[in-house]
């Protein structure tokens, strides 16, 4: 029992770190954290799927009425890799919960924390988020010289947490916002990108609707920038024999990228069927993988926060690994029919060694699906 | 033949699904509309919209196929998201006939946003309301 016990509260304390960042959906459009709920009463279903997992319990209120209340305990990958697993909680568990509620009125709630009883013992409480580190170390190269943008040879590792949350244009001043995207003061918009009016109205319209809208939130790709923002990371698969590079996707719906390198041209927009990746034609300059794509749908948000684009968008990004453990991702943003001028931006991700990119599917319970 | 409708039919049935769950989440003018205008509440007429952003203005067509009438303009302000369109076309007897509808976009951040306000056909006036597909 004991043994249970830790494992919820490591297991949990971690996830609760990191949830927010690890959501499918955007946090601040589905949890009010201005607000506080706590809830008691025996699990009656457990629903361990992507990209939350929620355990559900029924509530006796004060006049003796009984309601059933759905919790969001996190992502079962994150659960499983600090020791969570299925079967840690019952049906029938009599469980104390403190949490965010959701907006509105419905009966949902995100856990800050969760307590077994009877005994009454607190199973965890919000700890600094675990992360990984490599030693110091040149970047791997291949024999031809060139970088490598996957692991030694003979290793394993991906490439996981950005620096930054959402794509802004390079500016010395650091623009407030959270983990979704969110702008801290909306008067900011004009600082993120160089909107055309329309844009911008946009743009707003998804802040000022705390990105409920987002194509993402229902398990959509994450076209453009916002792939190397995803949970769960990305890993390259270099084949230069077959003249491409694939981009293998942890998070959203585990997806692939096609970067061809022999050297064909890059295509022109109208000519091809348009996706949430584009087609995508690559060549080195020095240390540096330079990536042109085009061909672009307009089904999804190239970035969290929500910045809108249109088929008209070319992106050119830079890939460099100035040593083992960094990964330098930079994008110039040309779309005229959204923004005044070609734009840029960027961030660093950090290498996660010795590690696979685990399996993951988003499920679309991002939803208000316990809305009863 | 009646099999080979069949599939046809099932084709159709599953490409309609599939078409209309499309998000559009560029210019939110740009994509097929459609619904009706009309000057009462039984006397409607049908109405398909294209519209397409071209980064400096919104073209497009009213109901497409031999019959459609080219969109003249299109003014949209983004404050509050009222529209103007325009387009011109004949009437029956061959006479020129105006179009001036007015009108907001509605859920902005829906597949299915909706347009509704005015229409003034010559001197017919009445109601319309669109619905993105």
């Amino acid at each position: 029992m004991k043994h249970r016990l830790d494992v919820l509260a490591v297991g949990l304390g971690i996830l609760l770190a990191a949830t927010p960042v690890a959501a499918q959906h955007s946090f601040s459009a589905t949890y009010d954290s201005d607000r506080q709920v706590t809830l008691e009463g025996p699990v009656t279903r457990i629903d361990w799927v992507n990209p939350h997992a929620f355990f559900f319990i029924n509530v006796r209120d004060a006049g003796g009425t009984i309601t059933n209340w759905a919790v969001e305990f996190g992502n079962p990958f994150d659960l499983e890799r600090d020791g969570w697993k299925r079967n840690t909680l019952h049906i029938g568990d009599l469980v104390a919960v403190e949490g965010i509620p959701a907006r509105g009125a419905v009966r949902q709630a995100f856990a800050k924390s969760v307590v077994l009883k009877p005994g009454g013992k607190r199973l965890f409480a919000a700890p600094g988020r675990r992360a990984s580190t490599s030693a110091a170390a040149p970047a791997p190269r291949w024999p031809n010289g060139h970088v490598r943008l996957g692991p030694p040879p003979g290793k394993k590792g991906y490439w996981g947490a950005a620096s930054v949350k959402a794509l802004v244009e390079n500016s010395a001043v650091k623009i407030p916002m959270n983990d979704d995207g969110l702008l801290l003061n909306i008067g900011d918009a004009d600082r993120v990108a160089p909107f055309k009016p329309w844009a911008k109205a946009v743009y707003e319209q998804r802040q000022r609707s705390l990105l409920k809208d987002d194509p993402f939130a229902r398990c959509l790709p994450p076209g453009g920038p916002r792939q190397f923002h995803t949970p769960y990371g990305f890993q390259f698969v270099e084949q230069p024999e077959l003249g491409r590079i694939l981009v293998l996707l942890g998070g959203g719906d585990r997806n692939w990228r096609v970067i061809y390198t022999d050297g064909r041209p890059v295509g022109q927009a109208a000519e091809l069927v348009l996706s949430y990746y584009g087609t995508s034609v690559g060549r080195w300059e020095g240390d540096t993988l330079v990536v042109e794509s085009v061909g672009f749908n307009e089904r999804f948000w190239m970035t969290n926060g929500g910045l809108p684009h249109t088929e008209a968008l070319h992106l050119t990004e830079r890939f460099s690994r100035p040593d083992l453990n960094t990964l330098k991702y930079e994008v110039t943003v040309d779309d005229p029919r959204t923004y005044t001028r070609p734009w840029s931006g960027g961030w660093t991700i950090r290498w996660v060694p010795d590690e696979e990119i685990q399996e993951y599917f988003c499920e679309d319970n991002a939803e208000s699906t316990f809305i009863r | 033949m009646r099999r080979r409708a069949f599939h046809l039919a099932c084709f159709g049935a599953c490409l309609g699904v599939v078409v209309s769950g499309l998000a559009q989440e560029g210019h939110p003018l740009t994509g097929t509309w459609t619904g009706d205008w009309g000057p009462t509440a039984t006397q409607r007429d049908h109405l398909t919209f294209v519209m397409n952003w071209d980064g400096e203005k919104i073209t497009g067509t009213i109901n497409p196929g031999l019959d459609s009438i080219p969109i003249a303009s299109v003014f949209v302000d983004v404050t509050n998201w009222t529209v103007r369109i325009e387009a011109d076309t004949k009437d029956q007897s061959g006479k020129p006939l105006h179009i001036a509808a007015e009108g907001r976009v509605d859920n902005i951040g829906s597949y299915h946003r909706t347009i509704t306000g005015t229409w003034r056909q010559g001197a017919t006036n009445g109601d319309f309301k669109i619905t993105r597909d």
